[in-house]
């Protein structure tokens, strides 16, 4: 091998993992370790306690509620902002009038600036606005539901509910993230060659028809990313919680896992109790992403490979 | 699988993980650290009392809450007249558990910290860190006094775990009703004394168009604060024991039960202004200090100056001592529930242990502590401070009546703060105060909350008596 190979390797490969290895690797396993222990958090000393913190997990009902909220999340966020995001996308690339080239709804081009709005104000900055949006005596919605005469959300507490908190946690979310999914979406669906539509035009395939046999199947791979990375900030959702409800929402129907985990550090003193959250938390991911993998992959079937 | 797919994995675990990074920094450094603390030391003398070495750094970071940090950048200016070789560094923190927590680990921690606020450090999880600061009692202050002599008594008891003082908690703060002076005196309104008093006053308030309270869900736990102290006063200590000692059905007690039942009924007949638990609570709390929606509030005495810029003009805020459940209660209904705030604390492992305690012997001198009064409106542990016209606010005057009425009628707990407890006995009250659980239920939910803390081997419980 050559000394420049091994420079190139060196710079290019090495480097990297370097900084991987340290910023990345280790801290994961140092969460790892402390999580076998019954650390502070607080001082330089703590004992091993095995696997006492995970059993104690198990039975931990608060824990056990976020984990359910997180899985809730990682199932419907994803699927509403995703078919929210692919039918907007198709109205403006391919919805348009039926005759000629196949072409979006006329000013499609302010559409797609309109819904990627949002995308552009930072997290936490949407989550206060919606905060006040659903505040129960001074919030737009109820205003607007009051003067329309429904009397019975003078006050109603969108966020302080049970039957309400979490849905109305997750359209926050989804309308944070649909504008930039559908530009995704647009990206991929421009690179679908027009002759297919065509063709399948000239088959006598309407609207639905071309988004099931055509769209979705062309865009496949965009939608499993979108799917994976969906998931995932379902199973953190950290900032949005923390701007509409930080105290984890009425009956602890919007507690996260990240925020139990915040509590259990910080609030109460137990590092290696935490730790223990992040790990199962890091497991869970893996395993949400795993499974997007293997699922997409089964409906794929034979083609492709 | 192809590489492909495995990059991909690999850079979706990068992107999922950044929760366990959260909880892996470090606790590397500290263990090799050798500073004991102390530093240099300088000669002790009665203008010295702990030895502070006359150059150097004082670090204090303060809990900028209610009360900001510039009282202590004012009792900083007058220690500097004293010591002039000394840099005294005042930080402002509204995070100090995040922010201090590494400090901690690392060995390194400020020398004066003001321990408050929704992200303090739980107390017994550092106490064995700290120094015992009950030499700044015994010390003089800048005047010549001893210190512990122009105190309130009972000041001691929140900072002292087993028997250290680890804290010095430094603003007198009488828990109460707050209410509107002028609105009582309009309606011809008494402020009630009893729940049955309070559940008479509701109905009247209902009339007006008013409820008798309301809440906002990060400060649904200020109804336990009022439900514990009105539980206290009509069972006497043996309440507040079995609370503070986390005991079995400590909540079932018929004391404490008798209160939950009235506030079952005060929720029950539409009372208390229903949204609380969607509702920010410095914005429910203005609805009560400018929109008048509501006619009682229980809450600290930080309420005034919290609510500074959103209180009606002419609203006379008063304070009134809370509720007993029945008049035959075992403590009066003057008793009181007080209890000083804002913990400071100093580590010992900080550079410089002697220059925070000289830092708080000066805040707790006269001209500092007369300083935070004036401009705090609220009174510090340091006795006499406030003048008759409580320097023209109707709540300070009726805090000192309250408080001179009392006498040594004066109780507090700590078990709720001490471990941690806030953060989970909110979802509960929420509930509750929603209608969405009954009182039974908050029973069971509250003594659920307390089981658990009793029954975890790793938390360290400190025995009340």
């Amino acid at each position: 091998m050559s000394a420049n190979r091994l420079v190139f390797i060196l710079v290019t490969l090495g480097l990297p993992f370097a900084f991987y290895t340290l910023f990345v690797l280790w801290p994961f396993a140092q969460a790892f370790i402390y999580s076998l222990t019954n650390w502070s958090g607080f001082s330089p000393n703590f004992e091993f306690v095995g696997l006492s913190n995970y059993t104690a997990l198990l039975q931990n009902a608060t824990f056990l509620k976020a984990v359910r909220n997180n899985l809730l999340m990682a199932v419907v966020i994803p699927i509403v902002t995703i078919a929210l995001a692919l039918a907007l996308a198709t109205m403006v690339t391919v919805g348009g009038s039926s005759t000629g080239a196949v072409r979006g709804l006329s000013r499609s081009s302010f559409y797609r600036i309109v819904s990627f709005f949002p995308y552009t104000i930072p997290a936490i900055v949407i989550g206060l606005v919606w905060a006040q949006m659903f505040d129960p005596s001074s919030g737009l919605i109820n205003g607007l539901l009051t003067a329309v005469g429904l009397d019975q959300f003078r006050s109603f507490a969108w966020l302080g509910e049970v039957s309400t908190a979490m849905p109305a946690t997750m359209f926050v979310i989804i309308w944070g993230f649909v504008g930039f999914y559908m530009v995704l979406f647009i990206a991929a669906i421009k690179g679908i060659p027009a002759e297919l539509y065509d063709a399948a035009r000239v088959d006598g395939a309407g609207r639905l028809r071309m988004t099931f046999m055509v769209t979705i199947p062309m865009v496949r791979d965009t939608i499993q990313t979108a799917y994976v990375y969906l998931g995932i900030l379902a199973l953190d959702a950290f900032v949005y919680m923390a701007a509409l409800n930080p105290s984890g929402g009425p009956q602890n129907s919007t507690l996260t896992m990240t925020q139990d985990l915040f509590n259990t550090a910080f609030k109460k003193g137990q590092f290696g109790m935490a730790s223990a959250m992040g790990v199962v938390l890091a497991v869970m991911t893996l395993l949400f992403a795993a499974i997007v993998f293997v699922v997409i992959r089964a409906i794929k079937g034979k083609d492709n490979r | 699988m192809d590489r492909r797919s495995v990059l991909r994995l690999a850079f979706a675990g990068g992107v999922a993980l950044p929760a366990l990074a959260l909880t892996g920094c470090a606790t590397g450094g500290g263990g090799s650290e050798t500073n004991t603390g102390g530093g240099a030391a300088g000669e002790k003398s009665e203008k010295n009392p702990f030895g502070m070495a006359d150059s150097g750094t004082v670090e204090a970071v303060i809990f900028n809450g209610g009360y900001g940090f510039d009282y202590v950048t004012f009792a900083a200016d007058v220690a500097k007249k004293n010591h002039s070789g000394v840099t005294f560094d005042v930080k402002p923190s509204t995070q100090i558990a995040q922010e201090l927590q590494p400090r901690f680990v690392g060995g390194n921690p400020p020398d004066l910290i003001d321990n408050s606020g929704a992200n303090q450090i739980g107390l017994t999880t550092i106490a064995e860190q700290l120094e015992d600061l009950s030499d700044v009692f015994e010390a003089k202050n800048l005047e010549g006094t001893t210190i512990k002599d122009t105190l309130y008594p009972g000041v001691e008891a929140p900072g002292t775990l087993n028997g250290k003082l680890v804290a010095i908690n430094y603003v007198q703060t009488v828990y109460a009703l707050w209410y509107s002076g002028s609105l009582f005196e309009q309606n011809g309104w008494t402020v009630p004394k009893t729940w049955d008093e309070a559940i008479a006053l509701g109905a009247q308030a209902k009339s007006k168009g008013k409820f008798l309270f309301l809440w906002g869900k990060e400060a649904a736990t200020y109804y336990q604060t009022l439900a514990i102290a009105s539980a206290i006063k009509e069972g006497g200590d043996e309440v507040r024991l079995a609370l503070e000692n986390l005991e079995e059905k400590c909540w079932s007690n018929p004391a404490v039960q008798g209160v939950f039942k009235a506030m079952e009924t005060v929720i029950k007949n539409g009372y208390v202004k229903p949204g609380g638990g969607g509702t920010q609570f410095t914005a429910a709390q203005a609805q009560w200090s400018n929109g008048q929606e509501a006619l009682l509030y229980p809450s600290g005495s930080w309420i005034e100056n919290e609510m500074k810029d959103q209180t009606k003009d002419g609203f006379k805020m008063m304070g009134a001592p809370e509720f007993t459940l029945t008049g035959n209660s075992k403590m009066p209904y003057e008793a009181l529930h007080a209890a000083a705030g804002e913990p400071f604390i100093v580590p010992s492992k900080s550079k410089n242990p002697a220059g925070g305690k000289e830092l708080l012997r000066v805040m707790l001198s006269k001209e500092a502590a007369t300083n935070f009064a004036k401009t705090k409106l609220a009174p510090t542990i340091v006795k006499d401070t406030v003048p008759a016209d409580g320097f023209g606010s109707t709540a300070l005057q009726s805090q000192s009546k309250m408080l001179s009425d009392a006498g040594d009628n004066v109780f507090t707990w700590k078990f709720v703060d001490n471990y941690g407890m806030n953060q989970d006995m909110l979802v509960p009250w929420n509930a509750f105060l929603s209608g969405q659980i009954d009182a039974a239920r908050l029973t069971t939910q509250l003594q659920g909350i307390t089981d658990k803390v009793r029954n975890d081997p790793q938390v360290k419980k400190e025995k009340v008596s």
